[in-house]
């Protein structure tokens, strides 16, 4: 059966249910022969109507405004941290032609580094964990974060580019929490330790606690979830 | 208990038998209600009634007057018919009495 011109908007919206309830929705529309136009509404109220019970759970939420959002902003002003120390690092050495000397700043810069992956992908993973049905919003608010800094940027010797540092991992960890819905236990535990241990150096800076600990609490999110379902890991296409 | 539209899909889907799923049902109400029924308000009412154990649902076969999409096919559990009695009996005693039901209408036109 060949849909008339309108249906395009109407199949584009569809596009945000589940793909069964897009199958019958659209088959039932085709069946009742509505117009485009009325079914579009149909399709917009619908999907509106899914969103908003979505939206009844606390875990929506917190995914997108107590987790995506603020996490975005405390990454990107640690990704400025670390490209600074690295420039200071690194850019010193290269310029003192001395060779690749590891000196305490090396290794500070390393555990940076590392601590930023494991941050930004552990908070990646569980706001995909937390709310795969939003993540949309979390995302959005990512990025309007991401576009509210980068429209403030003002460091001469450092790329804007530098406060999206933490985002390849973050998107990484994102698309595999929306994959699977926890990792082992194991390698959950080994990630958390890891993290915190890292966070150990950060200690003595006063007033660090609370982005450390705003920022390693996914991690042990996903050990709390791995340890309470012990079961065999499983795809999960859609739903919660 | 049953919301009244959770009563109507029920019923609608009960009186359909084997030939129940959404599109149907949709007519069934609008006909008998002389009401739009919403896709949206269907849809998300099916998922209750299907959480609280009511219906069932699952995927049926794909027909040409559907542009070749599947339909989204309704059973009535037994759950679902004790929930519906329930509601029709209340509907029922309450109504007992007051003016606009049927036997009290041919009650008055006897006097």
């Amino acid at each position: 059966m060949k849909f008339p011109n309108g249906w395009w908007w109407v199949e584009c919206i569809a596009g945000l249910l589940a793909p069964g309830d897009r199958e019958t929705v659209l088959g039932d529309l085709a069946e009742a022969g509505e117009s485009s136009g009325q079914s579009f509404l149909s399709v917009a109220g619908l999907v509106i109507r899914r969103q908003l019970l979505v939206w009844r759970s606390w875990r929506p939420w917190l995914a997108a405004f107590g987790l995506a959002m603020p996490a975005s902003f405390l990454l990107m002003g640690f990704s400025v941290s670390v490209a600074q120390n690295y420039h200071a690092v690194i850019g010193a050495t290269v310029a003192q032609a001395t060779g690749f000397k590891v000196g305490p700043g090396f290794t500070m810069l390393l555990c940076d580094i590392g601590l930023l992956a494991a941050w930004s992908w552990t908070g990646g993973f569980a706001v995909g964990t937390i709310s795969r049905r939003t993540t949309w919003m979390s995302a959005a608010l990512s990025l309007l974060a991401c576009t509210f800094c980068l429209a403030r940027f003002r460091i001469d010797s450092l790329s804007r580019l530098c406060l999206l540092l933490f985002l390849p991992p973050a998107a990484a960890g994102l698309f595999l929490g929306l994959r699977i819905a926890r990792i082992r236990l194991g390698a959950a535990l080994a990630v958390a330790i890891t993290i915190t241990a890292l966070t150990i150096p950060q200690w003595s800076k006063p007033g660090a606690w609370l982005p450390n600990w705003a920022l390693s609490w996914p991690a042990w999110y996903l050990v709390a979830i791995a340890s309470r379902h012990k079961a065999p890991l499983r795809s999960v296409m859609h739903g919660e | 208990m049953l919301g009244e539209f959770e009563y109507l899909i029920i019923t609608a889907a009960a009186c359909l038998g084997e030939n129940a799923y959404s599109a149907a049902i949709r007519d069934e109400i609008e006909n008998a209600t002389g009401h739009k029924c919403s896709i949206g308000a269907l849809y998300t009412t099916v998922d209750r009634l299907e959480a609280k154990g009511l219906v069932r649902t699952w995927m049926g076969e794909a027909t040409p007057q559907r542009g070749g999409r599947a339909k989204r096919m309704i059973q009535v559990t037994a759950a679902g018919v004790r929930a519906a009695e329930q509601f029709y009996n209340a509907v029922n005693r309450v109504t007992r009495n007051v003016s606009w039901a049927p036997h009290r209408r041919a009650m008055e036109t006897c006097r």
